[in-house]
């Protein structure tokens, strides 16, 4: 919302500059989004009057003036503008003027002619966008006059927002209502005057309420033979300083006296309403109207409408009708001053998408006991401005009372809440000032009434932030508060994760985070599982493209990897929740997955690496291993189908018989789709079942003081044999002897024979009780031997 | 014998003083005093010689093998300097290569942020909570005093999945729910992901917030901004200065929203800032009583405050990140400098 200072001071006499004022509003929760002086870059621009239009001799879109600036010769002016002629005052720039944007003026040739000035447009004053002509001043201004004057720009224009709570400031006087409190000023009302007329105004028109709980009051006016026209120059300038735009006299009234008051009017012109009444009534079903710029609307029967003797003439406080509207052929007026429902005005407003000036106003809850005082300034000024004869009486329909709320404070919970002792006299001076009359008091307590403007006070709390507003946030001191601690514990996961994260960063990766919007499109073309195409979908995605949410964090890191697919290694991950519905809750299931990713060269391209190699599934594996075991899971491997990854390069965690995770090479035929290395290398862990399971348990095994010796060993076997069943058979054979076994090189090629491999290894044997002898590990050996012949069919080597 | 032992005793000494070689030196230590050396050769015929020609020609050979073991010794030292000298001039390197390595990893700057505010939290004794992002309108909006016809809903741009269900809009909804666990003391901070139908220059659809919430019978306003300032002064820096000023949420009464100087120009007035020398960083307040009735709580016996801030803006602000968008656009290059 635009303020100008002038206009202001009109209501208050303001004791500081206007920058004080701002720091001083900001400081009671107004928020001043900008300050700006709209006169502050304009030198030396006076009314000058066009005596003169010559053709310049040089140029055919130039033309050459003559221009009167009340001292001195008439200078000679270049101008391109189209729109002025002979008599035309405009604006001025002399030699050594400065515009908006630095601009400075001198005197130039232009074409070979010499111009002394410029004569200048709205956009060249900044005052408006109109940058097509230059701006034409009313005939009566006074030549040489300074334009700041004019134009009333020696002025300082705040940008204010209003919070939802505060619609009483949303005005002039609401404003100047809440500086006066703050600076124990009075506040300064204006006063005016009509005449009305003997005809009594309830004998031409009257006014129905058919729901007097979503309009609780109606007034209404009769003014005859009024003389619609443009308005005059003030009242333009201040809607225009308002940032509204001029229509006519009649309704820039109404618009002005919302600016003023912060109550909404509307004008109807009173010989289009059937039957020349007014009825607040709901919508019937089927029924439409037009709303002013000529819409045709829907109206649904929850949604409350002034009418007629017939039809809906407007959508009740939130935009009137292009039928009964007030135009240059209008002679005589209804005017409209009524109280609305906040709610109802909210929701039809929304159901239009019609948030217009008025509707914010009543959303946010008008003052019932100005409705009179609005609807009489606004007569006043029709009166004073276009003339007319108001009709005797007000039509003020009031069924339904509006009480004022009366709110308790108990001086001692000021101090409870905000932890400053604020004097009780100082805050009783405080509520007063604020316009809350005291109902009641004791020396401990004070009731008090609210004020019918405003809302948003009906508890102890909000008289206390009154009290904390006025007496100053930053007058209260700060403390450190004694935290206690409870029992409950609300998170277990946030350290866990964070541990994982600093464990994969300190592994050498790069940690993404990511939008868990997805595209179902994409799920599906990259092959994923059906069960991943139940998602959770959004009503209103801001695009296709993310219209659920994910199930997986695989699309999102090979979009990254996409994205990056230039660099020649990447090692990223993500961690983050995926959505899945969950059949027997409202709410879907959002388990947190470790997404991995490992693309390209396992080395950087550095001198110490000659022989850089590709990343493979044994670095995306042991990566995993080793991650799982600093979690601490139990954990068995199983070969795994899933679509995304290489059926041979691949496998899927299994945690208590729950799948917990796949890693592998990324199938194919997706980085061929993608367009990325073929060696890609993804895992996805499923997070929540990898710390859902309790943690082994370590426990602390003797360390032996007896040497321990390795013997090695080469097998031949078929190259389907695993090597975890070769270690399982090995298991039961001297276990408290055999301490590790080390695979230290598998081979396949033409030094084994087709269709078998060699396996290499290193067997560590170590008692506890004492140094093992030759013949010892030799009985074992050989055991180990007849093992791996009898169940493998082994070839030793 | 004697004379024998003089003449080893003088080839050892020419021969020792003319090696250069440390393996050489060895070859003439074993050729004089190994098992089968000159030396120990004629100890071991000592046996054979007369019995008073023994001390003489003994006690000779010992002197000599000691003197002969003394100059390897001296020899050896000498030798092994020698080396050690040859090795520290000739085994040069180019320190100025870039060491070995495969390459740091990055944690991602928000959850570098992230945690780095949780510790601070933590330590002043709260504890971390979480709550679903796929969320109820009753615990997003209806439970924090925001009716469906509330305007302040207005500034909260809403991802709706089905009537009733939203992506929350802010973290706070996880006030209620922890609120609804347990009686006071509640000291919670909630770090999250929120949603809000909104993508531009300066808008995320996706960001990341933390809420607070302290209750307890004695908590006031005073200890919310005290709460306030010591996080700033921890995260932004002892020199930064704190505003509070009155604000509007539906939520808390009284409400406020924090300033903090310029972390850009410090407060003098800059682009950043626009001229203000503030930046508008955080909303909080006193819990509202609407809020303690639903979560079933004595307005009377407890009171407690409540806040919410961008993590993303404050890390956009810690390293001058200009634009939000950096944050979840996943360019490596980006994700590398922190």
């Amino acid at each position: 919302m635009k303020i100008s200072y002038n206009w202001l001071k009109e209501y208050c006499d303001i004791p500081v500059s206007p920058k004080e004022l701002a720091e001083k509003l900001t400081m009671l929760g107004l928020e001043i989004e900008s300050i700006h002086e709209p006169g502050k870059n304009i030198d030396n621009v006076v009314v000058g009057k066009i005596l003169e239009i010559n053709p310049h001799p040089q140029a055919d879109k130039l033309v050459v003036c003559k221009t009167d600036i009340g001292k001195g010769e008439p200078l000679q002016i270049i101008c391109g503008a189209k729109n002025m002629k002979v008599g035309d005052k405009v604006p001025t720039a002399l030699d050594g003027a400065t515009l908006p944007g630095g601009i400075k003026i001198t005197r130039r040739k232009m074409r070979g002619v010499e111009s002394f000035g410029m004569m200048c447009s709205p956009a060249e004053l900044g005052v408006a966008d109109d940058a097509e002509g230059l701006m034409i001043l009313d005939p009566s201004t006074p030549i040489g006059l300074d334009i700041r004057e004019v134009l009333g720009l020696n002025d300082v224009i705040f940008e204010i927002e209003i919070t939802p709570n505060r619609g009483d400031w949303a005005s002039y006087i609401g404003l100047a209502r809440e500086i006066c409190a703050y600076y124990n000023l009075p506040l300064k009302i204006p006063s005016f005057q009509f005449f009305e007329d003997d005809e009594e105004a309830i004998s031409i028109s009257n006014v129905t309420i058919e729901c007097p709980e979503l309009c609780p009051r109606y007034a209404g006016r009769v003014i005859k033979g009024v003389k619609v026209a443009p308005s005059p120059e003030w009242l333009e300038r201040k809607l225009v300083s308002a940032g509204q735009r001029p229509i006519n006299n009649v309704v820039d009234i109404t618009n002005f006296v919302l600016l003023e008051c912060g109550h909404p009017l509307h004008a109807f012109d009173l010989n289009k309403l059937n039957e020349k009444r007014i009825v607040v009534r709901l919508a019937r079903l089927g029924e439409t109207i037009r709303t002013l710029y000529g819409e045709i609307r829907e109206l649904k029967p929850d949604q409350m409408v002034i009418a007629d003797g017939q039809i809906p003439q407007a959508l009740a406080g939130i935009m009137g009708g292009a039928d009964s509207e007030v135009d240059n052929n209008t002679i005589d007026v209804f005017l409209e001053s009524a109280y609305f429902n906040p709610v109802s005005i909210r929701r039809t407003a929304k159901a239009h998408s019609l948030l217009t000036e008025a509707a914010q106003h009543f959303q946010r809850g008008a003052d019932p006991n100005i409705v009179i005082w609005a609807i009489n300034r606004a007569t006043s000024l029709i009166q004073r401005i276009a003339g007319g004869r108001v009709l005797k009486g007000v039509i003020d329909v009031y069924p339904v009372k509006m009480e004022s709320k009366i709110v308790k404070l108990r001086y001692e919970r000021t101090k409870k809440r905000l932890g400053v002792d604020v004097e009780k006299q100082y805050q009783k001076s405080i509520l007063t000032n604020l316009g809350f009359s005291i109902k009641r008091e004791t020396n401990t307590e004070v009731e008090v009434q609210v004020p019918s403007w405003r809302h948003d006070v009906s508890l102890e709390e909000d008289l206390i932030e009154e009290i904390a507003r006025f007496y100053g946030y930053d007058r209260i001191p700060h403390t450190l508060p004694k935290v206690r601690q409870t029992e409950v514990t609300f998170d277990t996961t946030f350290k866990k994760l964070h541990n994982i994260r600093s464990f994969l960063v300190n592994k050498g990766l790069t940690e993404c985070f990511s939008w868990t919007f997805s595209n179902p499109e994409i799920v599906e073309e990259l092959g994923f599982p059906e069960s991943f195409l139940k998602m959770v979908e959004i009503q209103n995605p801001l695009s296709k493209n993310l219209r659920t949410m994910r199930t997986s964090i695989i699309p999102n890191i090979l979009s990254i990897a996409q994205k990056n697919h230039l660099e020649d290694r990447l090692a990223i991950f993500e961690i983050g929740p995926v959505f899945l519905p969950n059949p027997t809750d409202i709410l879907p299931d959002e388990p947190q997955r470790l997404c991995l990713l490992l693309m390209g060269y396992a080395q950087p391209r550095l001198w110490c690496y000659q022989d850089r190699k590709f990343f493979d599934f044994f670095d995306l594996k042991g990566l995993c291993e080793e991650l799982l075991d600093e979690i601490s899971v139990s954990y068995k491997i199983e070969k795994t189908d899933f679509p995304i990854l290489h059926k041979g390069q691949s496998l899927k965690l299994v945690v208590k018989n729950e799948i917990a995770g796949y890693l592998g090479k990324l199938n194919p035929k997706i980085s061929h789709k993608l367009e990325i290395s073929e060696n890609t290398f993804i895992a996805e862990l499923y997070l929540d079942k990898l710390l859902a399971s309790t943690p082994k348990r370590k426990i602390y095994k003797e360390v032996s003081e007896y040497p321990s010796t390795s013997r090695d060993l080469a097998i031949l076997v078929d190259e389907t044999v695993d090597y975890a069943d070769i270690i399982t058979s090995l298991k039961p054979i001297g276990e408290r002897v055999l301490r590790k076994i080390d695979v230290f090189d598998v081979y396949k090629g033409s030094q084994v024979p087709k269709g078998k491999k060699s396996i290499a290894l290193s067997f560590n044997f170590c008692s506890n009780e004492k140094t093992l002898t030759d013949e010892e590990i030799n009985s074992l050996m050989e055991t180990i031997i007849n093992t791996l012949t009898k169940k493998f069919n082994a070839q030793i080597r | 014998m004697i004379a024998e032992l003089e003449n080893i005793k003088h080839t050892a000494i020419a021969k020792i003083s003319t090696v250069e070689l440390l393996e050489d030196l060895e070859q003439i230590r074993v050729e004089f005093l190994g098992k089968k050396g000159k030396v120990t050769e004629i100890l071991k015929k000592l046996g054979s010689l007369p019995p008073e020609e023994r001390p003489i020609v003994g006690n000779k050979a010992n002197e000599i093998r000691d003197f002969i073991t003394e100059a390897v010794e001296t020899k050896k030292k000498e030798l092994l300097e020698k080396e050690f000298q040859r090795k520290l001039e000739t085994e040069k390197v180019d320190i100025s290569l870039p060491g070995r390595s495969l390459g740091k990893g990055h944690m991602h700057v928000i959850n570098r942020v992230m945690n780095e505010i949780v510790d601070i939290f933590i330590q002043m004794g709260f504890q971390v909570a979480s709550g679903p992002e796929v969320e109820t309108e009753y615990y997003n909006f209806e439970s924090l005093n925001t009716p469906s016809d509330h305007p302040a809903r207005d500034t909260h741009d809403t991802f709706y999945i089905k009537p009733g269900i939203v992506l929350r809009t802010h973290t706070s909804p996880v006030q209620m729910r922890v609120m609804e666990k347990t009686e006071p003391p509640v000291a919670v901070v909630v770090p999250g992901r929120v949603y809000r139908v909104d993508n531009d220059a300066s808008h995320s659809p996706m960001f990341n917030q933390m809420e607070g919430l302290l209750v307890d019978e004695d908590v006031t306003f005073a200890d919310l901004k005290g709460t306030l300032m010591y996080f700033v002064k921890k995260f932004f820096g002892e020199e930064t200065k704190v505003r509070f000023r009155p604000h509007y949420f539906p939520f808390t009464e009284p409400s406020a929203e924090m300033d903090i100087s310029c972390t850009v120009c410090m407060g003098k007035g800059c682009r950043i800032c626009k001229n203000t020398g503030w930046l508008e960083i955080l909303g909080c307040g006193m819990v509202h009583p609407v809020v303690f009735s639903y979560a079933g709580y004595d307005n009377e016996k407890y009171q407690g405050y409540a806040f919410g801030f961008g993590i993303d803006r404050m890390a956009m602000l810690k390293y001058a990140i200009p634009s939000i968008n950096l944050l979840f656009d996943n360019n490596i290059r980006f994700l590398e400098q922190f």
